[in-house]
């Protein structure tokens, strides 16, 4: 209608015409995802800087302004350097084994059989089971007296472990458990990967006499190589982020062994009522995995050109 | 793989005769399926332990701990004692204020709202960009992905304090709000209503249909498949979800099942059946769920994962 009227009187330049009113019809389609972002995934940002930079406590509110104290508290606090070190023992760990062990499970598995079908079941269990349930399960059975490893450890004539009170173990049974649990998802996507690899490569392969290996490291590593990296971004930003097992298994400890910077942060934030310090090290801690994932993302856009 | 294995033994091997063919193959079976036993193995154990145990009393599970034996899983006497106890149905789970009945039924209305709402807003957002006009869209969808970027659980003290001021800690609003919309949910939409050949939008607004009849007679009935993988997803993400609930929600009333469980294990005492039997209820639906609609799940994980 209002398109019509706009053409009887061309002089006249209408702010609210059809194609106005089309954009603001679209966007109340989009708006409450927006609001939702806006305020439920930025402002959370916002909030951590603002908090780090005041002093700020959950029932006094904001007060005055204490600048970088918090940051430099941060610096001196030789538990925060600890947090640091035992996060990224254990990303540097866990993410390699998840990686090459589910690409060993992905190339085997890999077969239309209903043995595999089962056996990726299983393997995929874990993934959409609860994180509490999984390592709550594995806590217990990682028990000194009473555990189910120990009595197949024993059952073998071998001596019991203490797993988690032993602070040389506690971090390596949580990246065991952790990488079990995990596996099946880098799985899947590496199996995906692996299918849209074209037979004809390895017929061709074949026929020039290249091994197994010599088409695993020819063929589907170089061919495969996007889709590793990907595996590799998005789990080294998860497996930074490492809470549950720590929370229900040691509690950070022992003697801080498996004390990772995000439970840290939960310690101060909800156990010593210091948010604003934990808030100090939510923002470090972003800004580490904005980073990390910036330079990583720069390292598979260069890759796709291969 | 089968087509290659089958390439294999065409391609024929100098001095092979079909006997030694024959055992090469038989072996490599062999060797798959033993291999493939012991992961199996490895990966059901500590769910049969889990399950089993719940179903026995907590001595028993002590009892036979050692030597390694079938009375190691199976139960002599089969017992539902642990799970009347953690549903505060016996009288000493009453006696504990244990209540896991209480804590599912949380769980299902949280996961049951977030589902529902996030079927209606990510399905309105992906519409928008897949099919709608707007001047800078780009911008906008560059706002949706980069949340995507944004580390999961080292923003959840900065949102508690968000959801603080909000007024909001501590109810259902709470475990629900926060998540209602999501960046991955709408980039996987955008690309399952992107295989919706726009034909259809466009015989239907020929038709006097609006953008919302559109969505609701055209694009939904055509992207049954995506919504349910991307529901299915979204649900186990919710129900399974700790860290938040855990500091978002003081009150009892109205703690999720995985914040009950991982209770269990702060105490000084730490009692196993009733660990088991709290397991089991939390985590026998989802599995049961990923079985019956493996399928969806393993579409949405490579979906979510390759064109990530």
């Amino acid at each position: 209608m209002s398109a019509v009227a706009a053409q009887a009187i061309p002089q006249t330049r209408r702010w609210w015409t059809t194609r106005r009113r089309g954009h603001a019809i679209a966007l109340l389609f989009v708006i409450p995802a927006l609001v939702n972002f806006a305020v439920f995934r930025y402002l959370p940002i916002l909030a951590a800087i603002r908090s780090s930079l005041w002093q700020y406590s959950l029932l006094g509110g904001y007060g005055q302004f204490i600048g970088l104290q918090a940051y430099i508290r941060m610096l001196q606090d030789p538990i925060f350097w600890k947090s640091l070190q035992v996060t990224v023992a254990y990303v540097v760990t866990k993410v390699p084994a998840q990686i090459a062990l589910s690409m060993g499970l992905a190339l085997f598995l890999a077969r239309e059989n209903r043995f595999a079908a089962v056996v990726r079941s299983a393997i995929f269990a874990p993934v959409v089971s609860s994180i509490v349930v999984v390592s709550v399960i594995w806590g217990l059975m990682y028990h000194v007296q009473l555990g189910l490893i120990n009595s197949i450890i024993t059952s073998v004539g071998l001596p019991r472990i203490a797993f988690i009170s032993n602070p040389d173990l506690a971090l390596a049974a949580i990246v065991i458990m952790m990488v079990w649990k995990e596996i099946g998802f880098s799985m899947i996507i590496l199996m995906a990967g692996l299918k849209g690899i074209p037979d004809m490569f390895y017929e061709a392969a074949r026929i020039d006499g290249a091994s197994g290996w010599q088409q695993f490291l020819g063929i589907t590593l170089p061919l495969l190589r996007r889709v590793l990296m990907f595996v590799v971004v998005t789990q080294t930003i998860f497996s930074f982020q490492v809470f549950v097992p720590v929370y229900t298994m040691t509690h950070g400890g022992p003697l801080d062994a498996t004390k990772v910077i995000v439970y840290y942060i939960y310690q101060n934030g909800f156990l010593f009522q210091d948010m604003g310090y934990a808030a100090a090290m939510s923002t470090l801690t972003l800004a580490i995995l904005l980073v990390v994932s910036a330079v990583q993302m720069r390292l598979l856009r260069s890759e796709v050109e291969y | 793989m089968l087509k290659r294995a089958v390439l294999v033994e065409r391609v024929p091997v100098p001095g092979a005769t079909s006997f030694t063919r024959w055992l090469q193959s038989a072996m490599q079976q062999t060797w798959f399926y033993a291999l493939g036993a012991v992961v199996l193995v490895i990966y059901v154990t500590p769910f049969l332990w889990m399950i089993l145990g719940s179903l026995r009393r907590e001595v028993e599970i002590f009892q036979y701990t050692y030597p390694l034996t079938v009375r190691t899983f199976v139960p002599v006497e089969w017992s539902l004692k642990n799970f009347l106890d953690v549903l505060g149905i016996s009288p000493e789970g009453k006696s504990f204020g244990l209540n896991f009945g209480r804590a599912l039924l949380n769980t299902t209305l949280v996961s049951a709202g977030v589902v529902a709402s996030s079927l209606v807003f990510n399905t309105m957002g992906a519409y928008f960009f897949a099919r709608l006009d707007f001047p800078r869209k780009g911008f906008l969808f560059l706002f949706v992905i980069a949340t995507m970027l944004i580390p999961f659980e080292a923003v959840m003290v900065p949102l508690y304090i968000v959801v603080r001021s909000l007024h909001l800690q501590d109810s259902y609003w709470a475990l629900i709000l926060p998540w209602y919309a999501s960046p991955f949910v709408i980039f996987a939409l955008v690309q399952f209503f992107g295989e919706i050949p726009k034909e259809l939008d466009e015989a239907a607004i020929i038709d006097g249909a609006s953008h919302f009849g559109v969505l609701r007679h055209v694009i939904v009935p055509n992207a049954v498949p995506g919504l349910v993988t991307t529901a299915l997803l979204e649900f186990q993400f919710i129900w399974n979800l700790f860290y938040w609930p855990l500091i978002a929600v003081g009150s009892k009333d109205l703690q999720t099942i995985q914040v009950a469980i991982a209770q269990q294990t702060t105490q000084t005492q730490v009692y196993w059946g009733r660990i088991f039997a709290g397991s089991v209820l939390a985590s026998v639906p989802v599995i049961v769920l990923f079985l019956l609609m493996q399928r969806y799940y393993v579409k949405g994980v490579v979906m979510s994962g390759l064109k990530g």
